[in-house]
């Protein structure tokens, strides 16, 4: 069994679950190598350049776990938009 | 004073004919729908809402303020320019849960989310608040780019501030949102193109990275090139409680909408995203790009303190990166660094133009004054709020002084004190309208009190930032909490609607529960035994 799930049921893919939560701990760790890891890679400072190796690194990573999921919720929810859209209409037009 | 050669205003008139007719081109789809005019028909792929994220965060007081922080702090001075990592969690949160909403504006999300009176009060007020708030923008950079051109040309302030604006809003009028996403493309690959020249131009012109380091070592300054350079736990001008601080703001904030300011632009462009895929890696890597912007512009400054250490007046060091500019490029390349820098500010102008005008037509024009009215009429009520807002931007930008001082306090009095309750209002279901809306008022009670009232009265003692922003938050619970329980909770059936539309993350399970109950969503242990 995969350690990330890579085919989603649109139920199973709009239930928050783990693949979320490594995603939320990745992306902001994935700027903070990006902010400090550039900036002392410009300066030429050795360990600037393996900050931001490690930051691409977990780009990579974070793409693989997360991506699969984001295509599932995509491909479900943009069939049920049109009437979502209509009832949106209905709000902003007092008929609801 | 500068002079342009031949080639200077040849690369600048180049530009501008090329970007407003690139605006311009796309009237007609633009005059489509209203949905065209806000929101490019909600059809664009990720990496145009992305470029214009960047676009529209690169203004031309973020140079200026960027220069600021890092000349004063060093290397440190980046996590200044942090916040902008609220979109790191906000891309794959509140991205996903608002771009299923489908809501035009923040403002239309909260009747979607609330019900009632409270709901229609918080539609109104933020709606009411970000129209104001956009002319506001619009003000602090218009005026940035009136100093940019005095410092250039010696022009009166008036002149920077209202002609480019002015042009800018050409291709707003008439081609809506669709002019400004595509403006947005092309300008943001010229600025950052620009933004990577003038920087490593900078660089060798300080003799290059191993110079830098030397003269700034030697000048008995290399705490400046180190990030985590605190000056004490609580203490001094760079205390780690600070950074503490600021990692929660911007990093937890993600969960929320309106923890920042730019929630508000970034919420446009989530939703011309065409997909809830498009809208998180808009958001995530538009502002990853700022980033990388930012440590760009960092080391540049450091170049720039390398050749010249011993400026203390804030509004000669604030200059350093327009500096390095137009003291270091060649003549002829000084007009494509001009041109870039309109490119950068009309950005930032043509997007709050817009988003500005959305809110005055869909919220304000459309839901409660001319429910009826047809695309057309909403299109033509856009154009004129655009009119309004850049009219409204030239006597806002006329009275401000002091970009930093001004840009500071908008950005604290956003996020102090509704901090919490903007996430609150998307994780937890019993957090009613009423509770938002009076951790609002409460906020701006306080946020004057605490930053300016007190203090100037000898009250309180000048507070730190982050003393203000933990305080305010106390204060404001202290309000709000009770406040939410002392009022009913939300209808559930708007509760059951929003939920199964959004599936928001957090404390939800009454409300799931309901869902399942009215056979919307299958039971959590139904699933599981199917599973």
């Amino acid at each position: 069994m995969a350690l990330f799930k890579k085919k989603w049921t649109p139920e199973e893919a709009d239930a928050w679950t783990k693949e979320d939560y490594i995603t939320f701990i990745l992306s902001p760790l994935i700027y903070l190598c990006i902010a400090v890891g550039l900036v002392l890679a410009l300066l030429l400072i050795s360990y600037g350049w393996i900050i931001l190796g490690i930051g691409i690194i977990l780009l990579i990573i974070m793409i693989k776990i997360i991506d699969p999921k984001l295509k599932a919720i995509s491909e479900d929810y943009e069939v049920k938009q049109k009437k979502y859209l209509d009832d949106l209409e209905k709000i902003s037009r007092w008929e609801e | 004073m500068l002079a342009f050669s031949f080639l200077d205003w040849f690369w600048l008139i180049i530009y501008i004919i090329f970007m407003v007719s690139s605006g311009v081109l796309f009237y007609n789809l633009g005059k489509r729908s209203i949905s065209d005019f806000f929101l490019a028909g909600r059809g664009l792929p990720w990496w145009l809402p992305a470029s214009s994220v960047y676009a529209t965060h690169s203004a031309t007081d973020t140079p200026i303020w960027i220069s600021g922080v890092i000349y004063e702090h060093g290397i440190r001075g980046i996590w200044y320019t942090f916040f902008s990592a609220w979109c790191a969690i906000s891309a794959f949160a509140s991205t996903r849960i608002f771009r299923r909403s489908l809501a035009y504006t923040q403002a239309e999300w909260q009747t979607l989310r609330f019900s009632g009176l409270g709901a229609e009060l918080l539609r109104g007020w933020i709606a009411g608040w970000q129209v104001f708030m956009n002319m506001f923008v619009l003000g602090w950079v218009g005026i940035a780019m009136g100093k940019v051109c005095h410092y250039l040309f010696g022009w009166p302030n008036w002149i920077g501030l209202i002609l480019f604006s002015s042009i800018c809003a050409i291709y707003v009028l008439a081609a809506g949102y669709w002019g400004v996403v595509m403006a947005d493309f092309q300008q943001g690959i010229i600025a950052f193109s620009v933004i990577l020249i003038v920087s490593f131009w900078g660089i060798a012109a300080a003799g290059g990275p191993h110079a830098i380091i030397t003269k700034i070592t030697s000048l008995g300054e290399a705490w400046r090139l180190n990030p985590f350079a605190f000056t004490g736990v609580s203490s001094g001008d760079f205390p780690l409680v600070w950074f503490f601080t600021m990692l929660v703001i911007a990093i937890i904030g993600g969960f929320g909408m309106g923890t920042n300011i730019d929630w508000y632009p970034e919420a446009q462009r989530i939703q011309s995203a065409r997909t809830v895929r498009d809208a998180s890696y808009s958001i995530f890597a538009g502002s990853a790009l700022i980033t990388v912007r930012n440590s760009l512009w960092a080391v540049a400054i450091l170049a720039f303190f390398s050749l010249f250490p011993n400026i203390k007046a804030v509004s000669q060091y604030e200059m350093a990166w327009y500096r390095l500019g137009f003291e270091f490029l060649p003549a002829g390349l000084i007009g494509f660094f001009f041109a870039s820098i309109v490119a950068i500010h009309i950005s930032t102008v043509s997007t709050h133009l817009n988003l500005g005008a959305s809110y005055a037509t869909r919220d304000l024009y459309h839901h409660y004054l001319k429910p009826k009215a047809s695309d057309k009429e909403l299109i033509w009520v856009g154009r004129i709020a655009t009119l309004i807002l850049l009219l409204g931007s030239f006597i806002y930008g006329s009275m401000m002084q002091e970009i930093t001082k001004w840009l500071i306090f908008a950005l604290w009095i956003m996020t102090a004190g509704i901090w919490l309750p903007s996430i609150l209002q998307v994780v937890w279901w019993r957090f009613n309208s009423w509770g938002y809306l009076s951790s609002w008022i409460a906020n701006l009670g306080f946020s004057w009190l605490i930053v300016w009232v007190l203090p100037e009265f000898h009250i309180i003692p000048v507070l730190p930032d982050y003393l203000q922003f933990w305080i305010m938050m106390a204060l404001g619970a202290l309000i709000y909490i009770p406040t939410t329980f002392l009022t009913p909770p939300e209808n559930m059936d708007r509760l059951v609607k929003y939920y199964v539309m959004s599936r928001p993350l957090g404390w939800w399970k009454p409300v799931r529960k309901e869902a399942e109950r009215r056979g919307l969503l299958k039971a959590a242990d139904l699933k599981e035994k199917e599973a």
